[in-house]
């Protein structure tokens, strides 16, 4: 039943929270409202379906779990999980705004939006 | 709701739980906190939604893993459970669109399921609340109530017993951490203004630490304050006194006079009953002169050690010495050599006479839930079979037994899953209901309500249901083989056919049981509205009220009072007689006494004969509608002048046998002065229609000496056609004999009656409403069978029409074979009756549990509804047209 991650193309989830981490470290709670207001309110994940892309994103190598960034002040209660991009994360991230990019590019050009 | 997210992680395999499971519970349980501060609905909505997010990503992980990381676990396991899990949530999309495409089918099977999880949820949340949750006190268990016996003697079955007992017990017993005594009734209580008739307890001192109950407020009371303090319930202190915390040390009048409140129980510290507001803890300190004063309650905490067996065997030897220590006559010594000692556990003392009806309505609803699985088994199998050729094609594909029993049991569990839901639903809003309607007598009705454990209760029957109704027909039909595929037809065996017809002869059984056991409620209903109580229950009013007025201090300016009032009352238009005694009918019990006559034999006196005692005045008995059998009732001068008693015919019988009691002399055990008889009035029933008349004593309100007694508030009874009609008068005038006195109590006799009889229709209603639905459940189980048959032979039958059978026969042929299931199903159902009403018999009044009428009765109606289910199949098929039938087939 195992899966390879998958070679290319990113779900808009996992391009949102990759975007959100392009920062700097944010635990899940700051990943979860950042997605939110960066995807205009189009995709809020619950606790339960976020944690599921993001471990997804740590198996492939794209996120990982960091120490706690210096602006972050001390948290009261339990200590929180911070998740930044690995190079390999900033890469795909990279890659595929471009692709996003070019893709927006074209559709615009065909409905005749572009000047 | 942290309790419940970290529940829910447990659908998410080992490993992710172990790596993310903490960081998932914190957001969803902040996410919801979040929620709730934005409202209560949103906060809702957001622990739903989260709990399916968890379900279904918890699901999804299972089957596509995302996370293959360290964390613990056994991997293979998880994949393995995995797979599984796959296969199930294939099978439950599959089952959910496939049910989907059939919603008549659908609907029919929920909403049948649902109705009866509903009744079962709802009579369950009480059955938890009141009969299975222990006492809310530390090691419940351990309380005992402990009361005597004396078989042989003539002496109820069980008696409270007298101090003497508590001393030697108490002081002495091994096995007993501690003993207290209790009892309740109603007295005056007062806090300023407010003035009213209250439910007491005055239990010893010991009793809050037996119990192992502590305070919210204050503290607990101490040696030597006996008599002197007041502990008041959570509802009195938010009533009375508005929750102000600077209640303590207040000193306001309980039962007889002045005390300092230094205490503020808990809400859930009902002793012994809900409706107990204050307790006066009395000490014992003066000696036992008289030993054998029976009547007394007493609640023990045993030893972690002992049992209630060992505790009585050494109670008994305990009992044994108290003549040798306390004296007494021969009576008494007699009475002790009988004595064998009553343990018990308390819980089953305080819940008392409930435990039978709660347990029968839990039974009736499970017959009803039955029923409604066996009309859906019938309604599964019907599909399963009309799938035959659908599941041989799998089978032939090569899908196993296994699959084919899965993806059928699939539907029963959303089936049952959907209706699970709704009796969620619908026990949401029976219990307050049901809470509404129910007797005042349950104890910790307050409690009820939709519980974690109802809850749990409708899941596991929920699935119950889905295994009985999914399971036969899924693994019948995984039986379906290749043959079928061959002849074409929709074949269904004799075989098939036997199990539906069993399953409507159980219907009908089970519904003819509901169906005698709520007639022969609805009997004993009657019979006791029919009661002759010995007083009219009708056209009469009564109130109480408790002025404060400083020139009422004795007998006699209380005497004076209630003349002079009464006298007012008797003015109001409409108004035919008025009197008033201490213990209304119906609403308070009467004071027990021993009574001596001037014939009694030396040795009887000490005890007395056993009677009731109350105080009556001004033209009670008339206004009551109390019949006079011999001389007279007590006129305005019995009010003032002291010395003239009036008795009931059982204490004229008792006392006197065969002779006139007029003129005769009386006294009571505790008072040495004589009462002279001067009537003999009818005997009456005081508080429930069900028990034997009491022998009644009326004193006068005026006794003796001026401090002998005073009666500061009876209950005044009006006699009027106006009934309830009459109270803003009745108010107007008390408003201006007593400008700060409320009228409480306030009731029409038909009120008190039908209060008294709630137990009775409560049960009898409920019990009804669950025959009603078993017969409906019923009717349509045998419709159901009877329309699949006639559909199944349309053919055959189009070719007897085609033959030149008359429609009447053909009607007469599917009739017939629904009378027979019928017949069957009566005489099983008849059979299991006559069993099953024993547990009824306590509860009924008035006729046998074989009443022949309600067991003809009943049969005869679901006979007629049997027989119309049938019909409607019936003319069915006699409207078949031949040549469409054996075209179409």
């Amino acid at each position: 039943m195992t899966q390879p991650p998958e070679e290319s193309g990113l779900s808009g989830i996992e391009y949102h929270v990759l975007l959100a981490t392009a920062n700097g470290a944010l635990h899940g709670y700051a990943i979860r409202d950042a997605v939110e207001d960066e995807s205009e309110g189009a995709i809020a994940p619950r606790a339960g379906s976020l944690y599921r892309v993001i471990a997804r994103l740590v198996g492939a190598g794209l996120l990982r779990e960091t120490d706690a960034p210096e602006s972050e002040g001390p948290h009261p209660g339990r200590p929180r999980r911070y998740y930044g991009l690995t190079p390999e994360g900033r890469r795909t991230l990279a890659d595929e705004a471009r692709r996003l990019e070019g893709t927006a590019a074209l559709a615009l050009e065909r409905l005749g939006a572009r000047p | 709701m942290t309790t419940l997210f970290a529940l829910l992680l447990h659908v998410y395999p080992r490993r992710f739980r172990a790596r993310f499971g903490r960081e998932i519970a914190d957001q969803a349980a902040d996410d919801c906190a979040r929620a709730l501060d934005g409202g209560w609905c949103r906060g809702c909505w957001c622990i739903v939604a989260t709990s399916a997010d968890l379900i279904r990503s918890g699901l999804s992980e299972r089957v596509r893993p995302t996370w293959h990381g360290g964390g613990g676990g056994d991997a293979r396991l998880d994949e393995e459970v995995g797979m599984m899990m796959g296969s199930w949530i294939r099978d439950f999309r599959h089952a959910t669109r496939s049910l989907a495409r059939s919603p008549g089918f659908t609907a029919a099977a929920v909403a049948t399921l649902a109705l009866a999880l509903g009744a079962n949820a709802g009579i369950f949340g009480v059955v938890d609340a009141v009969l299975l949750r222990p006492l809310p006190y530390a090691d419940a268990d351990r309380l005992v109530h402990i009361a005597a016996s004396a078989p042989g003697a003539d002496f109820p079955d069980e008696f409270g017993v007298s101090r003497e007992f508590f001393h030697q017990y108490g002081d002495n017993a091994t096995q007993l951490e501690s003993l207290a005594t209790y009892n309740w009734f109603t007295a005056t209580a007062r806090a300023g203004d407010r003035v009213e008739r209250l439910n007491q307890s005055q239990p010893s001192l010991s009793l809050f630490a037996t119990l192992g109950a502590e305070p919210v407020l204050g503290r607990l009371p101490e040696p030597g304050e006996g008599d002197r303090v007041a502990l008041i319930s959570h509802g009195l202190w938010t009533t009375w006194f508005g929750g102000d915390p600077g209640v303590l040390g207040q000193s306001h009048f309980f039962i007889d006079g002045p005390k300092e409140i230094i205490a503020v129980m808990g809400p859930d510290f009902r002793f012994p009953a809900a409706a107990v507001d204050a307790w006066i803890p009395v000490e014992f300190t003066e000696a036992v002169t008289t030993p054998g004063r029976f009547g007394m309650n007493l609640v023990g905490r045993m030893t972690p050690e002992a049992d209630h067996a060992s505790l009585a065997r050494e109670l008994d030897v305990l009992a044994d010495r108290l003549p040798e220590l306390y004296g007494g006559n021969a009576a008494y010594a007699e009475i002790i050599e009988r004595h064998v000692p009553v343990v018990g556990s308390l819980r089953a003392e305080l819940l008392g006479e409930v435990r039978g009806p709660l347990w029968i309505l839990m039974g009736a609803v499970l017959l009803v839930l039955m029923i409604a699985a066996a009309n859906v088994a019938s309604l599964f199998t019907v599909r399963a079979e009309g799938r035959g050729r659908d599941l041989a094609v799998r089978r032939a594909i090569g899908a196993g037994r296994g699959d084919l029993i899965r993806s059928q049991l699939a539907e029963a569990l959303v089936v049952a899953g959907g209706a699970g839901v709704g009796a969620v639903g619908l026990a949401w809003i029976i219990l307050p209901a049901f809470k509404r309607s129910a007797p005042d007598a349950l104890p910790r009705v307050a409690d009820v309500g939709l519980s974690a454990g109802t809850i749990g209760f409708v899941l596991v029957a929920s699935l119950a249901a889905a295994l009985a109704c999914g399971l036969a027909p899924a693994v019948r039909s995984s039986r379906a083989d290749l043959d079928r595929l061959r002849d074409g037809t929709r074949g269904s065996t004799r075989r098939t056919h036997w199990g539906r017809d069993a399953l409507v002869v159980g219907q009908t059984a089970l519904a003819l049981v509901l169906l005698v056991g709520s007639g022969l409620l609805l009997r004993s209903f009657q019979e006791l509205r029919s009661v002759d109580p010995g007083y009219d229950t009708s056209g009469i009013l009564s109130f109480q009220f408790a002025p404060e007025l400083e020139h009422l201090v004795d007998g006699p300016s209380w005497a004076r009072f209630h003349q002079d009032f009464m006298a007012r009352l008797r003015e109001l238009p409409g108004v035919e007689g008025v009197g008033f005694v201490e213990n209304m009918p119906l609403d308070e019990g009467l004071l027990g006494v021993g009574l001596v006559t001037e014939e009694s034999a030396a040795a009887d006196a000490e005890m007395g004969t056993r009677a009731s005692a109350t105080f009556a005045g001004g033209d009670y008995f008339r206004a009551m509608g109390i019949e006079v059998l011999e001389g007279r009732a007590f006129t305005d001068d019995d009010a003032v002048i002291p010395g003239n008693v009036i008795v009931s015919r059982t204490v004229a019988d008792l006392l006197w046998p065969g002779e006139n009691a007029v003129g005769k002399r009386l006294r009571t055990t505790v008072l040495q002065d004589w009462h002279t008889v001067i009537g003999v009035v009818e005997d009456i029933r005081q508080y429930d229609f069900r028990d034997d008349a009491e022998p009644v004593v009326y004193l006068p309100p005026v006794g003796p000496r001026p401090d002998s007694w005073a009666l500061p508030s009876p209950g005044y009874v009006v006699r009027s056609e106006r009934g309830a009609g009459l109270v803003p008068d009745v108010r107007e005038l008390v408003r201006d004999v007593a400008p700060n006195a409320p009228m409480y109590r306030v009731y029409t006799m038909e009120e008190l009656v039908s209060r008294s009889m709630t137990q009775l229709s409560f049960t009898m209603l409920t019990l009804a409403i669950a025959a009603v639905l078993a017969l409906l459940l019923g009717a349509i189980g045998l419709y159901g069978v009877l329309s699949y048959v006639v559909n199944e032979r349309r053919q055959e039958i189009g070719v007897r029409m085609a033959l030149g059978a008359e429609a009447a026969r053909v009607r007469r042929m599917v009739v017939g074979q629904g009378a027979k299931v019928l017949a069957v199903g009566m005489s099983l159902g008849l059979g299991a009756a006559l069993l099953a009403t024993r547990a009824l018999s306590s509860m009924l009044y008035g006729i046998s549990r074989f009443d022949a009428w309600t067991f003809v009765g009943m049969s005869l109606m679901l006979t007629v509804v049997g027989l119309l289910a049938s019909y409607v199949p019936a003319r069915r098929a006699s409207q078949v047209d031949p040549v469409q039938s054996m075209r179409g087939g």
